[in-house]
C-alpha cells in the first residue's frame, strides 16, 4: 500500500508538472514585455488593438450563432430519435463522431470545392454566405460534444411520459419542445454550449481557409510578427477555456439525475 | 407506414450537405483528373518522396503522442482513481482535464513557444541554472520531439477524461478475488483489469491518434511551414496550391481519411474481438 | 474440544479514531459452518476481511491450520471467498474464471480442465452448456454458484461467504443456500457465511456468531441461540420475542396486568418490588387454556394474521401486546378481534430479561 501511495504521487507529481510549467512560463514571458520589470504591457497592447477587438467580436458572433443553430438543430432531432425512433441512434452516434475521425482541414477542404462561386449552391460568393458556411462548419465540429450532451440529458429524464403528460393536456409539438423538454435539458444543452463556444473562440482552420477575419487567423497573424503578446492572448485563451469548463461545472450542479445515474 | 422518420430528415440533411457531401467530394475528386475522367494518378503521384515523408512524420508524430498520452494520462487517472490519492485532488484535476483538453490551437502553440522555445522560461531555468542547453542537445520545439511534447498537453487530458469513468467501473471485487485466489498483482491486471481495460485503452489511442493526424493549428502557429507534416501541406496547398497540381490537393485529403479510417477500423476491430464477452 | 482449525484470538479494528470490531474471539473446528448475524454496520464484513487478508487487523492474531497467518497477504493465505454479487471477472467465460486460481498458480492445463469440470459437476451446471458462457450470460443465481464453483476450485483450506445471496430473489436463496450448505458438507470445508438474515443463520450452519457493535454477542448452535438468548440483544435480534413488563412480586411471582406469572428460578440480582422484563416466544403460547401450562393471562384478541398454515394472533393482556401462533384448523375458524380469550404458557419458558 504504501508503495503504491509513492508511485501514485510520483504519476501525479510528473503530470502536473508539465502542466503546469507550460501555464507559468506563459504567464511569466507575458508579462516581460518592457525590459527589466513585469508589466501587463503586452495585454494593454492586445486589448487595445482594433483587430483584436474586431476579430475577437466576430469569433463571439460566431460562437453565439453556432450554439443557437446547433441547439435548433440537435434537441428536436436527439429529442425526436429518443421519443420515436430508438432504432436510429446507432446511426445518429455515427454522424456525430465522424466529425472527431474526419479532420477539419479535409472537411472545409471539401466545402471549398463543393460551394465555390462556380457551383450549384455558390455560398463562398459573398462574405454573408462565407459566414454561413463557416457557422455550419463549427456547427459540424461541435455536434459530437453537443449531441452527446444533450443525449445524456435526454437520457435523465423520462421523454415519453413527459411528452405524454404535455399531450394529454393539450400541448403541440413546438409547445412540448421549447416549454416542457428544453427546460429539462438545459443544463445539458448549456454544458453543450459552453463546449462549442470554447472551440469556436480560437478555431484556426476553417476560418483561414475560407479566409475570415475571426480570433483564430488573427492570432496566427500576431504569432508570426510579435513576441510578448502571444504569450498574453495564450494567458487570455486560456482563461476563457477554463470560464466555460467552470461554468459546464456549475450548471452541471443543477442538473436533473437519472435514477440511479453515476453522473 | 409511419412517418415518423421525416423528423431527423433535417439533421441528416444538414449532415449531407455539410459533412458527408464534402468529403465524398475529396473523395471522388482524389480520383478524378482535370478533365473529369477517372485516373489513379492523383494517388499514384503521392508516392514522391516528399509527400511521402510528411505522411511518414505526421503518423510518427501522431502515433507518439497518442501513446504517450494514453500511457501518461492513463498513469495519472490511474493514480487518482486507485492509486489512493487523497479524494480532494479528484475534482481539480477532471476540471483542470476538461480545459487543457480543450486549450488547443494557436495559444497551445504560444504556451509552448514561451516554456520551451529558445528563450522559453523551462529553456533559460534549464540553460542558467543547470547547465543544461536542451537547444545545443539537439532539441527543437519545432521538430517531431517538440510538437510530440506539445501534443501531449491536451492528449493526456483527453486520455483522463475517457479513462476515469473506464476505472470507476473497475469493481474492488475483481482485485479482491483474484488476490484470494492467489494471483499477484501483476497477474490481476494481466488477467483481469487489462483486458477489461483494453478496449477503453484502444478507443482513446484511436482517438488521440486523429486529434493529432488532423491538428493543423498548433503545428503551423508552432513551426509555420518549416515541418513538413501532411495537415500543413494540405493548408499550404489550399491556400496557394503550392503542388501545382489542385487534385493531388484532393488526394493529399483523401490519404488523410484513409489513415484516420485505418486507425479506427483497427479499433473497432480490435475491439469487437476483445469485447466478446460485453452484452 | 478439540483443537480449532480456524482460531481468531482478541482481534480488533479500528478506522481511524472508530472501532468496529472490538476483542472478537472466535474458535472453528475443522469442517465447520459458522454463520456471523447481525445487523447492518455491525462489523461482519471487516471481521471476515480480515480473515481473507482484505484489512488488517488493529490488534490480535489469526491463526488458521496452526500457522498464524496475520501478516500475510490475501494471495498467501489459501483461502476461498464468496463476494455479494458481481464478483466474477466479467472478460473471462465460466471455465476461464473458475479455472483462475489454478492458472496463476501454475498448474497444468490438463489438470486445470478435469478440475474445472468437476467443480461445474458439483455446482450442477452441465460444462457442455454452460463452461464457455460469459458472466453476463448467466442468471445472478447461476453467477452466485459459479462463484463458488470459483472459490473452491483451488481445494482452500477455509471458505468464506459474505452475504453470497442477498442479491438474489426468495426462491433462488433458499435452493442456492441448502445447496451450499450440502456442498460444504460434502467437501468438509472450515466455512464462514456472512448474513443479516437470521432465517439463513439458523437454517444451515453448524454454530452462530450473533454480532452487535463489533463484539461477538453470542456464539452457540441455532438451538442455543434461539432458545437461550444470553443477552438482551440477541433475544431480541433472534426470532420474534413477546416482551411482557411486570412488577417482581415475593418468592419469583411476578404480576402482569391481572395476571401472575411463578418464575422457575427467582431472579438474582433484582429485588421484590422492580419492575422486570420477560420475554417468550410465540410459539411457547398457546391460545386458551393448555394442558401442562403452569402460567394463564386474560386478555383480548388484537389483531390475526392468516400466514397460511399457522395465524399469527395478537392477544392484548394487560399493558402488553403478546403474539403467539397457532396451526390452521380447517375445521374452526380463526378468533376474531374483540373476543375474550385466555393465553396460557409453561413458566419454564419465559425468559427474564434484564
Ligand atoms: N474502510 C472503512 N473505513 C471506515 N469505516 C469503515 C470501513 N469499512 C467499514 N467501516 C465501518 O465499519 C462498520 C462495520 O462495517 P461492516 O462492513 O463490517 O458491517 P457489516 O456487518 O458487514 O454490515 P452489512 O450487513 O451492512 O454488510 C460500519 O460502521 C462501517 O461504516
Ligand atoms: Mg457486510
Amino acid at each position: 500500500m504504501k508503495i503504491n501511495r509513492f508511485w501514485s504521487w510520483l504519476f501525479f507529481g510528473v503530470g502536473a508538472l508539465y502542466f503546469v510549467l507550460p501555464l507559468i512560463s506563459t504567464a511569466e514571458f507575458s508579462l516581460k514585455m518592457r525590459r527589466g520589470a513585469y508589466t501587463p504591457d503586452a495585454y494593454w497592447t492586445v486589448l487595445a488593438d482594433p483587430r483584436f477587438q474586431q476579430t475577437f467580436t466576430y469569433s463571439v458572433l460566431m460562437a453565439l450563432a453556432t450554439i443557437a443553430f446547433g441547439v435548433l438543430l440537435v434537441v428536436p432531432t436527439a429529442y425526436w430519435v429518443r421519443l420515436k425512433l430508438p432504432r436510429w441512434r446507432p446511426v445518429l452516434e455515427f454522424i456525430t463522431l465522424l466529425p472527431l475521425i474526419i479532420p477539419p482541414i479535409v472537411i472545409v477542404f471539401g466545402y471549398i470545392r463543393l460551394y465555390n462561386t462556380s457551383s450549384w449552391l455558390p455560398l463562398t460568393g459573398s462574405a454573408m454566405g462565407t459566414n454561413l458556411l463557416l457557422m455550419f462548419g463549427y456547427v459540424i465540429l461541435s455536434l459530437p460534444y453537443m449531441y452527446r450532451a444533450v443525449d445524456t440529458g435526454l437520457r435523465a429524464i423520462d421523454v415519453a411520459t413527459l411528452t405524454e403528460a404535455a399531450q394529454s393536456l393539450g400541448a403541440g409539438w413546438v409547445t412540448i419542445l421549447t416549454r416542457v423538454i428544453l427546460p429539462n435539458v438545459a443544463v445539458a444543452v448549456l454544458s453543450g454550449a459552453f463546449i462549442t463556444f470554447a472551440i469556436v473562440i480560437g478555431e484556426f482552420v476553417m476560418a483561414a481557409l475560407l479566409n475570415r477575419p475571426s480570433f483564430g487567423p488573427y492570432m496566427q497573424l500576431l504569432g508570426a510578427n510579435r513576441a510578448y503578446e502571444p504569450a498574453a492572448l495564450a494567458v487570455i485563451a486560456f482563461a476563457i477555456t477554463w470560464g466555460c469548463m467552470a461554468l459546464i461545472q456549475f450548471v452541471s450542479k443543477f442538473a436533473p439525475r437519472a435514477p440511479g445515474a453515476q453522473h | 407506414m409511419s412517418l415518423a422518420w421525416l423528423g431527423v430528415m433535417p439533421f441528416l440533411l444538414f449532415a449531407l450537405l455539410f459533412l458527408v457531401l464534402p468529403t465524398m467530394q475529396i473523395i471522388v475528386g482524389s480520383f478524378r483528373n482535370a478533365a473529369g475522367e477517372f485516373t489513379l494518378d492523383n494517388i499514384v503521384n503521392l508516392f514522391q518522396p516528399s509527400i511521402m515523408a510528411a505522411y511518414w512524420i505526421s503518423i510518427r508524430i501522431s502515433v507518439a503522442s497518442a501513446l504517450l498520452g494514453c500511457l501518461v494520462g492513463f498513469l495519472m487517472a490511474w493514480a487518482m482513481v486507485l492509486g489512493g490519492l487523497p479524494g480532494w485532488l479528484r475534482s481539480p484535476l477532471l476540471t483542470f482535464s476538461g480545459v487543457a483538453s480543450n486549450f488547443a490551437g494557436i495559444p497551445l502553440a504560444f504556451a509552448f513557444l514561451a516554456t520551451f522555445g529558445r528563450l522559453g522560461l523551462v529553456t533559460l531555468i534549464l540553460r542558467d541554472w543547470f547547465g543544461i542547453n536542451i537547444y545545443a542537445m539537439g532539441f527543437n520545439i519545432l521538430s517531431f520531439g517538440g510538437l510530440t511534447l506539445t501534443y501531449l498537453f491536451f492528449q493526456i487530458p483527453l486520455t483522463i477524461l475517457i479513462m476515469t469513468p473506464a476505472l470507476d467501473g473497475m469493481r474492488r471485487e475483481w482485485r479482491e478475488a483474484a488476490s484470494i485466489l492467489g494471483a499477484s498483482p501483476f497477474q490481476y491486471w494481466r488477467m483481469v483489469a487489462l483486458p477489461i481495460l483494453w478496449p477503453s485503452l484502444l478507443g482513446t489511442f484511436a482517438l488521440l491518434f486523429a486529434n493529432a493526424f488532423g491538428a493543423v493549428a498548433t503545428a503551423y502557429a508552432l513551426t509555420g511551414s518549416s515541418l513538413s507534416i501532411v495537415p500543413i501541406l494540405l493548408f499550404a496547398q489550399i491556400r496557394g496550391d503550392v503542388l501545382q497540381d489542385p487534385h493531388l490537393g484532393y488526394a493529399l485529403a483523401f490519404g488523410m481519411i484513409v489513415i484516420t479510417g485505418i486507425a479506427n477500423f483497427i479499433y473497432i476491430w480490435l475491439r469487437a474481438r476483445s469485447e466478446r464477452w460485453v452484452k | 474440544m478439540p483443537e480449532p482449525f480456524l482460531s481468531i484470538q482478541h482481534v480488533r479494528k479500528s478506522f481511524g479514531a472508530t472501532t468496529v470490531v472490538q476483542d472478537f474471539n472466535l474458535d472453528v473446528e475443522a469442517g465447520e459452518f459458522i454463520s456471523f448475524l447481525g445487523p447492518s454496520g455491525c462489523g461482519k464484513t471487516t471481521v471476515l476481511r480480515m480473515v481473507a487478508g482484505f484489512e488488517e487487523p488493529s490488534g490480535g492474531r489469526i491463526v488458521i491450520g496452526g500457522k498464524d497467518v496475520t501478516g500475510l497477504k490475501p494471495n498467501q493465505r489459501n483461502i476461498g471467498m464468496v463476494f455479494q454479487a458481481y464478483a466474477l471477472f466479467p472478460n473471462l467465460t465460466v471455465a476461464q474464471n473458475i479455472g483462475f486460481g489454478l492458472k496463476v498458480a501454475g498448474v497444468a492445463r490438463a489438470e486445470i480442465d478435469s478440475r474445472v469440470a468437476e467443480m461445474l459437476d458439483i455446482i450442477k451446471l452441465p460444462a457442455s452448456e454452460f463452461g464457455a458462457r460469459y458472466p453476463y450470460q448467466l442468471s445472478g443465481g447461476q453467477q452466485q454458484r459459479i462463484a463458488l464453483a470459483r472459490a473452491l476450485a483451488p481445494r482452500p483450506k477455509v471458505l468464506l461467504l459474505d452475504e453470497p445471496l442477498s442479491a438474489l430473489d426468495a426462491k433462488v436463496r433458499v435452493s442456492l443456500r441448502e445447496e451450499i450448505r450440502s456442498i460444504q458438507k460434502k467437501l468438509g470445508i472450515t466455512t464462514i457465511f456472512v448474513t443479516h438474515d437470521q432465517e439463513e443463520a439458523l437454517s444451515i450452519s453448524d454454530r452462530i456468531v450473533v454480532m452487535y457493535g463489533g463484539k461477538a454477542e453470542q456464539v452457540g448452535t441455532a438451538f442455543e441461540i434461539y432458545n437461550r438468548p444470553a443477552t438482551r440483544f440477541v433475544a431480541g435480534f433472534v426470532g420474534t420475542l413477546n416482551v411482557l413488563e411486570g412488577r417482581l412480586g415475593n418468592a419469583g411471582k411476578v404480576q402482569v396486568g391481572s395476571g401472575e406469572i411463578v418464575l422457575r428460578e427467582e431472579p438474582a440480582d433484582v429485588r421484590s418490588g422492580d419492575i422486570v422484563s420477560l420475554a417468550l416466544r410465540p410459539e411457547a403460547i398457546a391460545l386458551g387454556r393448555r394442558a401442562g401450562d403452569d402460567a394463564v393471562l386474560a386478555g383480548e384478541i388484537a389483531d390475526v394474521h392468516f400466514l397460511g398454515s399457522v395465524i399469527r394472533v395478537r392477544v392484548r393482556a394487560g399493558d402488553s401486546i403478546v403474539s403467539l401462533d397457532t396451526f390452521n384448523n380447517p375445521a374452526t375458524p380463526p378468533p376474531r378481534i374483540g373476543d375474550k380469550v385466555e393465553i396460557s404458557f409453561s413458566s419454564g419458558d419465559v425468559m427474564l430479561l434484564n
